[in-house]
């Protein structure tokens, strides 16, 4: 049975959008706020996820004990993330809970940020960024973004720096709160099995006093230009390599043909890099992928090799970006577009990632796309538009960040 | 209403398994091979892992090349990776095409080219990752912990050793493959839009011919000792923590499972609650249930800073400790809840149920309906937990560490 869209707005301008599945065993809904660290100040760096935080711990009728409690009492699969652009908090529970999980939703978006509370998980956000720098390719990751980025907001880390997070203080991260977290910069996604008039009726009995926000997003042009950096530490054992040049945003129509182009370069299997090196054991690992942001967008690669053999796998990835601008194949863009349509049809069949797919497509576009529409349009994409793509976006400029032991 | 779940072995050994979910379009494909590290030749650990690579490098009609471009143009989702017991084919797409793919998966376990420089690229491959997990000190403890706990060889990890690896020939491969790579203990599982008789006379054709073989026997050897430490100048110390529990067909699993799930199934769970949300030492705490045939473990795992390590483990230990006092009403009926809520969304995932019925066939040689799994866990009270729990107390712990400095560790 084809899924069915609803859509419809509160008086507070709380956007809800719907898509029901009389197959799923379950409901899910998810809350997503159209901020991110982009939207930050640098003093503040790292507030958005520092909030994400927060909302765990209560709110003015719960305190921290009682929210994970009752969520747990739902048996939900819940829990939230945080984004350069975006923060969603979700649940998926049993159709029963419908009410519950909604109710406790609104809950969570009404932080109370009690002091005792804000100090105590500072500590553990603290701990996060530490976690982190024991992984390196998270570590090359934001080296990179800070690199590609320049002056662009893009360019600030998500978790925020030690010391933007320690001189954090209370009423700094409420002020944040005031201005972005409301109806207006904010979208209730809900899918699976469920009656979209009974969800509007709870939106509004839970949702809709809240007040609207107008928090519109600063755009600016990223400044990109050609550069290498090399970062060492000497306890490394592997060189981890990243890069980024532009790409469609997520607002071009162009991103579908994106999407396909990077299968065709990187895919972890039957791409063209891997075949180039990871067959061959040159790398370990040569992906190559594309990310959407709000209003611009980058493709990326990513090798993981022997510190003795990066040069070597970063030569013929540049040599494979030059050479499939002249010699793409009708039979790899095929096979690309055929392992993008199964992953569209798995992916219509379970309804968390479907409420977070079309949570976040609502958030940017206000559009919402149908499993027939994104598979049509996928079928739409030929070699010739890819082909047009590449003169579109050259894979120039590229920042080049790699990360390794250095000399031994 | 239809029938869900069947089940077939064929004279050959190998077992065919399908559970049809009503209103799916796709369908997921596991097959467990009888290859797992534990099952490894002597001093060749990691040979598993280096033939689930080199199979798919060519097999049947197809070069590596054409295989991989075949199975790409039917857009399967496709996985593989060694576990303890097997190795591990896994494929998902619109049902026609998972049905399509089997006979090349025919083909890749039963007529691999295993070519000469496939297999020099997939050793070496093999070697750079277990350079790579130097780097990741977290997956490293994992890996440590399951080795200095579980009695040798079942913790051994599939990734292998160094020295084993290096000397790891085409030749030695070859012999593995024809020892391991057989019908008897095989499994093939499927799931989602699946018509059975269709399918059962489809494998017979393909697989029907298999050679049997005969599944290796383990020597079961005690571990190497309860703790050990790791130096490594990390950012945080990663910490990690076994002790046993029952194994799965035991009749106080599902007691021992929610016993568990009250120190760690959600975010209320006692672990997170008390290390995490009450003293903010750690960002990454939690413990689970870990099965192989015949034994069940439970595995805990905290990071933390250095300075704050040895709190985080008196922390752990003491919450673990704990749990022989008994769990509260409210505990369980919520570990009940969230495990029943896991069981009815599994539902929902035709790759996670392929995997599923597959395990339960290799652990219990039966599928467990969802429904009977749900029975089971409504009958779990909280007095025959507290039972359980004052009975078989946490512990005795193995405890590895990987970090910049030891820690005191607690006494038995």
């Amino acid at each position: 049975m084809p899924l069915q869209f609803h859509q419809k707005q509160l008086p507070n301008g709380l956007d809800i959008v719907a898509e029901i599945n009389p197959d799923s065993h379950s409901f899910a809904a998810g809350l997503f706020v159209k901020t991110g660290s982009r939207d930050e100040d640098v003093p503040v760096n790292g507030v958005s996820h520092f909030l994400e935080h927060m909302m765990f711990k209560g709110s003015s009728k719960y305190g921290w004990e009682d929210v994970n409690r009752i969520f747990d009492e739902m048996g939900a699969r819940y829990n939230a993330f945080t984004t350069q652009e975006m923060t969603a908090y979700y649940a998926n529970v049993l159709p029963e809970f419908t009410e519950r999980s909604i109710e406790h939703l609104s809950h969570l978006l009404r932080p109370a940020i009690r002091t005792a509370d804000f100090t105590n998980e500072k500590k553990v956000i603290l701990e996060e960024i530490a976690m982190y720098l024991d992984d390196p390719g998270h570590r090359l990751y934001e080296k990179l973004m800070e690199a590609h980025f320049a002056n662009h907001p893009l360019s600030l880390s998500v978790l925020g720096s030690v010391d933007s997070i320690k001189q954090l203080e209370r009423d700094q991260m409420a002020d944040y709160f005031k201005g972005r977290y409301g109806p207006g910069n904010m979208v209730l996604s809900v899918t699976g099995r469920l009656a979209f008039d009974e969800v509007v009726g709870l939106a509004d009995k839970y949702m809709g006093s809240w007040p609207h926000v107008d928090a519109p997003r600063k755009h600016s042009e990223p400044l990109y230009k050609a550069q290498k950096q090399s970062l060492t530490d000497p306890k490394l054992n592997r060189q981890y390599t990243m890069a980024m040049t532009p790409g469609p945003s997520a607002q071009d129509d162009r991103r579908f043909a994106a999407r396909v182009l990077s299968d065709v370069i990187g895919d972890s299997d039957g791409s063209r890099f891997y075949w180039a090196m990871v067959d061959n054991a040159i790398a370990e690992e040569a992906d190559f992928g594309f990310y959407p942001h709000d209003g611009c967008g980058s493709f990326y690669l990513s090798l993981t090799t022997a510190p003795q053999r990066t040069e070597e796998a970063l030569s013929i990835a540049m040599k494979e970006l030059e050479k499939v601008k002249t010699d793409l194949k009708d039979d790899e863009v095929e096979r690309a577009k055929n392992k993008i349509a199964s992953s569209i049809v798995l992916s219509g069949e379970v309804p968390i990632g479907r409420m977070r797919s079309i949570g976040s497509q609502w958030m940017y576009n206000k559009e919402y796309r149908s499993l027939e529409q994104d598979m049509e349009t996928l079928m739409s994409v030929t070699p010739a538009s890819l082909k047009q793509l590449m003169t579109q976006f050259t894979f120039d400029p590229m920042t080049i960040v790699t990360l390794g032991p250095g000399e031994k | 209403m239809a029938e869900r779940y069947f089940q077939h072995t064929f004279d050959n050994g190998l077992t065919l398994l399908a559970e049809q979910m009503p209103g799916m379009q796709s369908a997921a494909m596991t097959l467990l091979l009888p290859a797992g590290a534990s099952s490894d030749p002597v001093d060749r650990n990691g040979s598993a892992t280096v033939l689930g690579e080199l199979v798919l490098r060519g097999a049947g009609n197809r070069d590596s090349r054409q295989l991989t471009d075949y199975l790409d143009s039917l857009g399967l989702q496709r996985s593989s990776s060694v576990g303890v017991h097997h190795t591990r084919f896994g494929a998902a797409a619109p049902a026609a095409k998972v049905m399509e793919g089997l006979a090349t998966y025919a083909d890749i376990v039963r007529r691999p080219h295993l070519p000469e420089a496939g297999f020099t690229a997939a050793r070496d491959l093999a070697l750079q990752a277990l350079e790579g997990l130097e780097d990741e000190p977290r997956q490293k403890v994992l890996l440590k912990v399951r080795e200095w706990h579980l009695p040798s060889p079942l913790g051994r990890s599939a990734m292998g050793r160094k020295e084993d690896l290096e000397k790891l020939t085409l030749a030695v491969s070859k012999a593995d493959f024809k020892q391991r790579y057989h019908a008897q203990g095989a499994i093939l599982a499927l799931a989602g839009k699946v018509d059975f008789d269709a399918t059962r006379r489809e494998v017979e054709r393909l697989f029907g011919d298999w050679e049997g073989g005969t599944e290796a026997e383990l020597k079961l050897m005690p571990p190497p000792g309860n703790s050990h430490f790791e130096e490594q100048k990390s950012e945080q110390t990663h910490i990690g923590i076994a002790y046993s529990s029952v194994p799965e067909t035991h009749e106080n699993y599902y007691t021992a499972r929610m016993a568990i799930e009250v120190v760690s199934g959600g975010m209320s769970g006692r672990l997170f609650t008390e290390v995490r949300e009450k003293r903010a030492l750690c960002y990454s705490v939690g413990a689970s249930y870990s099965s192989l045939r015949g034994i069940g473990s439970i595995f805990a795992y905290a990071g933390t800073s250095n300075e704050r390590a040895q709190a985080t483990l008196d922390c752990v230990i003491a919450e673990l400790h704990r749990l022989s006092d008994g769990v509260t009403k409210e505990e369980l009926d919520r570990a009940k809840i969230g495990l029943k809520a896991s069981i009815i969304m599994s539902g929902e995932s035709t790759s996670g149920r392929a995997g599923a019925i597959a395990h339960d066939y290799f652990m219990r040689g039966r599928i467990r309906t969802l429904d009977e799994i749900s029975a089971a866990v409504d009958g779990v009270t909280v007095d025959r937990v507290n039972a359980y729990l004052k009975a078989n107390k946490p512990g005795p712990f193995t405890i590895v560490i990987v970090g910049p400095k030891p820690l005191d560790l607690p006494r038995a």
